[in-house]
């Protein structure tokens, strides 16, 4: 085995520095703005940039358009989740989610437009936020993480309405199903959780780990990725990945996985799931495995598909993980390149 | 018979016969010539159309009576024979005329051909003449066209300006009511004009000339006076070295340094001079030492003077040194005629040459181990190369892994970025390597010393890239403003390296040296062990498969120095591949690691061993220790075993399996598990003891 060996250049101390973060780097979260011509992506250190893919995905596109518009430290810890709204691209790591103005975070040196902190209990570490969600029909946002719980927070006055209590380690992900105002939660303690939002009330309970079709011990209980649609969800994690239909409360789908997943979405009728491993995989519901498309970083931890109308010629699927590359598929069976910090 | 005979009688019968005929048409030119006829001169009286009449008249009666004879002998009879003798009188009469016409006819053709030659002879020389006047004419017009042509010398003299020449030129050179109308007087006058004046400056020259002379002869005087002075001077130098020596003031030894320094090519010299001045000021610094005993910066000069003077001889004598030792060569090589690659070789090795004199620097560090640095000049390839040597003040044991780190060869590698000291700083020897088949300078730095860029700038030689030689000349102020960050470097790099040294030597016996003051760095009971470290080729290191990250960041280059590092723990292995960059401590180590527990575990395959290789290359800095942070190493280290211990002890237990957990947890830790990547707590809080995530 021959190794491509670059040309050797000489590094002195910050570029080595660079250079190691660089290599070191993760991406947690990438979320498109409400025009769908950029794509936001946030790290393991707190930084947040800015790609734009009009400019990647055009035909002049030069090395430096795949390199981030503008990237700005956001928080001291990792940023683990994004979402945007119409104006507001709102971001989340360390225990605090942060807001952005879409409209001002290309220019430089871009204030927060506010900070909240949900209240927790405990003082001695802060706990992280790993998932945050919209809910539009009430205008509200869900954050869930370290401390168990799921707090919603009202946009329009920013206060802290409800906290959902009863998962007992810390949640991963977060999934909301959109004809009822219900919200299913997956978390470290292996199960999934669905929440009536007007009742604040836990309505359904599945221990995943307990379902021996799908329990893979040695990889633990955690559920570290959630989807859902209509009557279906999708979830996986420790044990493998698995199709679940929610009125029965049975697996009906068991994905031929080994290595845990860290992303799962619905797309049309495929099941898009990205983890451990280089690939991008592509499941028919029946369980085959229609494609397996693979990426740049050795793991992957989200996937972004961009569905905004405004920008139809940037309708991609990104994927990010542990590389500081973002890569960008064109079309589903196809890495087109990589977008990169 | 008749014919003949009237033809020798003709003569006479005509002058019988015609005299008394002629003689009366020509009587006045008979009477003018006396008795001469001449039959020439009656021609030019007779008129030739009447004598052709006379000829055709004459012709007929002759027919005519040549019939009658005929017609009367064929009549016959005796009385013809009368008749016919009659007739025949006639004729003969006839043909006397006939005879004279004849003779006529001669004459006057003869007279005819004589004209017309005369007629001729004229026309020739009329001729003549013509083509005589015709070149005459043509020798003419040449000589007015040289004329035309003709150059006068003055017109190559530079004249000065007519109006300069008005101006300057006295009324009786010039003579402006003259020459003003009249240029060729004009000419004249100016001609006249840069006579006189280049007379004046003739006589300068010589004035100048007498007076160099003199000046000459002063500077003459002086100098024996001078030289006179010198013997006198090096006699009081003499008498006063016993006081200097006992009042403790080494002038004359500085002196002598400096005598030598002269000789020093001007690289070498800027590098002395500067060293020195800078090791002076180093000394005064410290004041309260009394100076010169305690030099962290001494500077000598090492070589022969008398070969470097040699140089400076005029080149016949370096040719006759060169032709002799050829000869010599020749005999020791009985003859041999000298083959290409021979020729080549020593061509390289005169491409090669070091200046016999060297500078050396002594450069000594608190714990009184010092670096020693020879400075060469090579002079054909006008670039410093330098050699190093590190002494220590106690014996070193040299530990296996350590055999780079203080090598000559290495010591000072990449001192500032980048630098490797293998390739010439000069642009302008790449042609001259081209020309004597030298590949590349790295095959000769071990013999010659490293051309490291640094070590050009404290010469004072500075190399732009893409410029021609010539540019290159020895700058003091160069090499003043490099002097001190330098010398800064070299230390920290030699007290770097004895650092690494030392650690190396515990390392390799399976002990983190973790010094006290770094001890709040990691907890009180680390379980993982060091068991091997050792050195590792650089082809080895790229050939690993978990190192492919670091390789394709370009982070892995040759330069740098490789080893292995194993840490266990129970069954559990990590393997760790470490690169050391020449630039240590201020550049850290950079660990790959490779975990072999319940199957081999990578970057590539497990996020938390992605998160300990960040923990001890990018969070290196909390790690440092006190300064000069030369125990990152060890700490690293330290901490990768600390790392280990957490990770194994964290793991989360398989509920399938039966028994208790290989590692049972001891760390005290918040939480086991954070974040989307499920990392485990690898962040030490010092006071409390627990571990907490990033």
């Amino acid at each position: 085995m021959e190794r491509a060996v670059p040309h050797a250049i000489p590094l002195g101390q910050m570029e080595v520095f660079q250079a190691l973060q660089r290599l070191h780097m993760t991406i947690f979260s990438q979320s498109v703005s409400p025009c769908g011509k950029f794509l936001a992506a946030g790290n393991n250190y707190g930084q947040i940039a800015i790609f734009s893919l009009s400019a990647a995905l055009s035909s002049e596109a030069k090395e430096e358009s795949k390199k981030p518009v503008v990237t700005f430290q956001a928080h001291d810890g990792p940023v683990y989740s994004m979402v945007s709204t119409d104006r507001h691209l709102l971001s989340a790591g360390d225990g605090e989610v942060k807001a952005w103005l879409w409209a001002e975070i290309l220019k430089k040196g871009c204030k927060e437009l506010w900070r909240r902190q949900p209240p927790y209990r405990t003082s001695l570490e802060v706990p992280e936020i790993n998932a945050l969600l919209l809910v539009p029909k009430e205008n509200s946002l869900i954050l869930a993480g370290g401390d168990c719980q799921l707090h919603t927070m009202d946009l329009e006055t920013g206060a802290f309405t409800r906290a959902l209590r009863g998962h007992t380690d810390y949640i991963h992900c977060l999934a909301l199903r959109e004809r009822s105002p219900e919200v299913l939660s997956g978390g470290e303690d292996g199960a999934v959780r669905l929440w009536d939002l007007r009742t604040a009330k836990e309505v359904q309970t599945i221990e995943v780990y307990k379902h021996e079709e799908c329990s893979r011990p040695h990889n633990g209980r955690w559920i570290g990725c959630l989807a859902t649609d209509s009557d279906w969800m999708v979830c996986g994690g420790g044990p493998a990945l698995t199709l679940w239909h929610l009125r029965s409360s049975t697996p009906t789908t068991i994905f031929p996985m080994r290595a845990p997943q860290k992303h799962v979405t619905f797309y049309q009728d495929l099941i898009l799931s990205a983890g451990q491993g280089r690939c991008v995989n592509q499941w028919q519901l029946s369980g085959e495995l229609k494609a397996q498309v693979p990426g740049s970083s050795p793991g992957l931890l989200s996937l972004s598909l961009n569905q905004q109308p405004a920008a139809p010629e940037c309708k991609v699927l990104t994927a990010a993980g542990n590389s500081c590359r973002v890569d960008v598929f064109t079309n589903l069976g196809y890495r087109a390149f990589s977008l990169s910090f | 018979m008749s014919s003949e005979s009237s033809k020798k009688r003709k003569p006479k019968v005509i002058r019988s016969d015609g005299a008394p005929a002629e003689g009366k048409r020509n009587r006045s030119d008979t009477e003018q010539e006396g008795k001469y006829y001449s039959e020439e001169a009656e021609v030019d009286l007779r008129d030739p159309g009447r004598d052709y009449e006379l000829y055709k008249y004459t012709c007929q009666e002759l027919q005519r009576l040549m019939a009658e004879i005929q017609d009367l002998k064929s009549r016959g009879g005796k009385d013809v024979a009368v008749e016919i003798e009659d007739r025949r009188i006639q004729s003969c009469v006839h043909f006397m005329t006939l005879k004279k016409l004849n003779r006529l006819a001669h004459i006057r053709l003869k007279k005819g051909r004589d004209q017309t030659h005369e007629a001729k002879q004229k026309v020739d020389a009329y001729h003549l003449q013509l083509q005589n006047l015709l070149y005459e004419v043509m020798h003419l017009q040449k000589e007015i066209t040289k004329c035309l042509e003709f150059k006068s010398k003055h017109e190559e003299i530079d004249l000065v300006s007519l109006e300069e020449f008005y101006k300057e030129a006295p009324p009786d050179i010039s003579k402006a009511e003259v020459t003003m109308g009249d240029p060729h007087q004009q000419t004249l006058a100016r001609l006249d004009w840069e006579l006189e004046q280049r007379k004046r400056l003739a006589e300068k020259y010589r004035e100048c000339l007498s007076n160099k002379e003199k000046i000459l002869k002063e500077i003459e005087v002086k100098k024996e006076y001078l030289s006179s002075l010198q013997p006198r001077l090096n006699s009081i130098m003499q008498a006063s070295l016993p006081v200097q020596e006992y009042l403790f003031m080494p002038f004359d030894q500085a002196h002598k340094q400096y005598e030598t320094a002269r000789h020093l090519p001007p690289p070498l010299y800027v590098l002395f001079v500067q060293a020195t001045a800078y090791g002076q000021a180093c000394a005064h610094m410290k004041s309260s030492q009394p100076p010169r005993q305690d030099k962290t910066l001494s500077v000598a000069i090492e070589g022969s003077v008398d070969e470097a003077k040699a140089l400076f001889k005029p080149p016949e004598d370096s040719q006759d040194d060169e032709s002799d030792s050829d000869a010599e060569e020749e005999q020791t090589t009985k003859r041999r005629r000298p083959t290409l690659g021979v020729q080549l070789d020593d061509k390289r090795k005169e491409m090669l040459k070091r200046h016999p004199l060297s500078v050396m620097l002594d450069l000594k560090c608190k714990d009184d181990s010092v670096l020693h640095l020879t400075f060469y000049y090579l002079m054909n390839l006008n670039i410093m190369t330098v050699k190093a040597k590190v002494t220590t003040a106690t014996e070193l044991i040299t530990p296996i892994s350590a055999g780079d780190l203080l090598s000559p060869d290495s010591v000072l590698s990449c001192l500032y970025p980048g630098d490797h000291g293998k390739k010439t700083p000069n642009p302008a020897n790449q042609y001259q390597f081209d020309k004597v088949g030298i590949l590349t300078l790295r095959d000769y730095v071990l013999d010659l010393g490293h051309p490291y860029l640094w070590v050009q700038k404290l010469g004072g030689l500075h190399f732009p890239k893409e410029q021609p030689q010539h540019t290159v000349i020895a700058d003091h102020s160069l090499s003043a403003s490099h002097m001190e960050t330098t010398m800064k470097l070299l230390k920290t790099r030699v007290q770097s390296r004895l650092a690494l040294h030392k650690q190396f030597a515990s390392l390799e016996h399976g002990i983190v040296p973790v010094t006290s003051d770094c001890q709040y760095l990691f907890p009180a009971k680390v379980v993982s062990r060091l068991v091997k470290w050792v050195t590792i080729a650089h082809e080895d290191y790229m050939e690993l498969h978990f190192t492919k990250d670091i390789v394709e960041a370009g982070l892995a280059e040759d330069t740098n120095l490789y080893y292995m590092a194993l840490v266990e723990r129970g069954t559990a292995k990590l393997q760790a591949a470490v690169v050391l960059n020449p630039g240590y401590s201020s550049i850290p180590p950079v660990f790959q690691l490779c975990l072999n527990w319940k199957g081999e575990k990578t970057n590539s395959n497990d996020d938390n061993i992605r998160a300990m290789e960040s923990e001890v290359n990018v969070c290196y800095k909390e790690l440092c220790g006190p300064r000069p942070s030369h125990q990152l190493l060890t700490n690293q280290l330290q901490r990768l075993c600390v790392l280990l211990d957490v990770y194994l002890e964290t793991d989360s237990h398989d509920d399938s399996v039966e028994g208790p957990k290989e590692f049972p947890q001891e760390k005290m830790c918040l939480r086991l598990f954070r974040g989307p990547s499920r990392m485990k707590p690898f962040k030490y809080n010092h006071p409390q003891g627990f571990f907490s995530h990033r």
